[in-house]
């Protein structure tokens, strides 16, 4: 059975959970609807190629499947999927041991001007193109701890709250490391030169 | 083809399915359960060790020569006390792992599962059950050492001026005393303090405050209860206070 485009824009996420659980196929409306922003931050997330963020994004949702009766509905489903990928990803990521280790970009103090306290200002798509270059730069320097949240925050454009969902840690933790990764990243500035 | 078709493909090749609801609702429940049966354990356990700090003369420790150290740690009912932490830790990492328990900080986690342990422990305490579990705990374990037998260890000390046992005879200005160990005293209290509390007569358990006096005699200077269920069925006769 095909769904069409069509079919699954008209269908919120709830629909498409339960229909799924009837009929397989319209489960590929949810990984067409997420597809681009969990891609996108799988990249984020690592040094990982186009080939294996797609491999950690299939494995991901082979998982969202098997735990669809899991999901909480007083959660944003969103959150829910990013958990899971975000879990995929860093198990992914550890397997390369690449946090930490190949990580040779320079550090630019300017660079730090790039991270807004709140959320995102009205900026044109190249702007912000060149801004998350400039920012996944500078975050890959940073421990996953602070690199996630960091990424979450500024790049992924989510609430403490939405973060806390992802990540499965109180929002207070989640302020402080965004506060830490800040400082962090001042002290990583102090240590390098451009 | 594209990805998503791909992950239908493979979903009906491997025949994956979701895993049945009642598997989600079950572990919520066990981590419940877990969380209920540690917190409530954690309370008998923190019920005992108020009836042993309760039980034991701390104060008497300092009033002691030698040891002080030796002997207050022989005191502290760390059985109990590695019980509650154990059965604290459960209570933490249930509640933690149950689907919302991400959200509490793990100083709320410990305040919120120490907070209930000593609420329940607390009203156990005050309704005497501590005291029973403690009992039922020395009958039935022959390597636990009572709260009952350390505190008979800790007034068992002739030489330093600690003596305890129950009242065989009494008569004018003293009474005769069979220790824990089985050996008799002479006591003397004229002059000693005696709480309303104290009865002094046959069968009451007593602990003393005083100095040897000689090879089976003691002259006490304080007469205190023993302790425990047994003075709480006699508080309040308002005997013994005019001793």
């Amino acid at each position: 059975m095909h769904i069409t485009k069509d079919t699954c824009r008209q269908l919120s996420d709830l629909d498409i959970i339960r229909r799924a659980m009837e009929e397989v196929d319209y489960f590929s409306c949810l990984y067409e609807r997420y597809e681009a922003r969990l891609l996108r931050y799988i990249k984020r997330m690592g040094a990982l190629t186009e080939e294996e963020a797609q491999d950690v994004l299939q494995e991901a949702f082979i998982k969202v499947w098997k735990n669809l009766h899991a999901f909480d509905q007083n959660l944003k489903l969103s959150s829910w999927l990013y958990r899971i990928v975000h879990n995929q990803a860093v198990s992914c990521l550890r397997k390369k041991q690449s946090f930490g280790k190949d990580q040779t970009a320079g550090f630019n103090e300017g660079l730090l001007a790039h991270i807004p306290d709140g959320g995102p200002g009205e900026e044109s798509p190249e702007a912000l193109e060149e801004k998350d270059q400039h920012i996944h730069a500078l975050l890959n320097q940073l421990p996953l701890p602070y690199k996630e949240v960091m990424v979450l925050k500024f790049l992924e454009d989510m609430s403490y709250e939405e973060i806390s969902d992802v990540l499965k840690i109180p929002e207070g933790t989640v302020a402080t490391r965004i506060n830490r990764a800040k400082k962090a990243l001042r002290k990583l500035s102090g240590q390098t030169t451009v | 083809m594209k990805p998503s078709d791909k992950l239908i493909q493979m979903i009906r090749e491997q025949q994956i399915r979701p895993v049945p609801r009642w598997r989600f609702t079950l572990k919520n429940l066990l981590l419940w359960a877990a969380f209920a049966v540690a917190a409530l354990l954690g309370a008998l356990a923190f019920s005992v060790v108020l009836f042993a700090i309760q039980q034991t003369d701390f104060q008497v420790i300092s009033h002691l020569s030698h040891s002080r150290l030796e002997l207050f740690l022989g005191l502290l009912p760390f059985f109990w006390i590695a019980l509650l932490i154990v059965f604290l830790l459960v209570a933490i990492y249930s509640i933690q792992h149950s689907p919302k328990g991400y959200k509490l900080t793990l100083a709320r986690l410990v305040g919120y599962s120490a907070a209930l342990s000593i609420l329940l422990g607390a009203l156990f305490f005050i309704a005497g059950g501590a005291q029973r579990l403690e009992q039922a705990f020395a009958v039935n374990v022959s390597l636990y050492e009572s709260v009952q037998e350390k505190k008979a260890r800790l007034w068992s000390m002739p030489e330093e001026g600690y003596l305890s046992g129950e009242i065989q005879q009494t008569s004018i200005g003293s009474f005769e005393l069979e220790d824990f160990e089985g050996k008799t005293w002479t006591v003397g209290y004229e002059g000693a303090f005696i709480p309303p509390v104290v009865l002094l007569e046959r069968g009451e358990k007593v602990k003393l405050l005083g100095k040897m006096d000689g090879p089976g005699r003691f002259e006490a200077s304080e007469v205190r209860p023993w302790g425990g269920m047994e003075r709480k069925g006699r508080r309040g006769s308002g005997l013994g206070s005019e001793r």
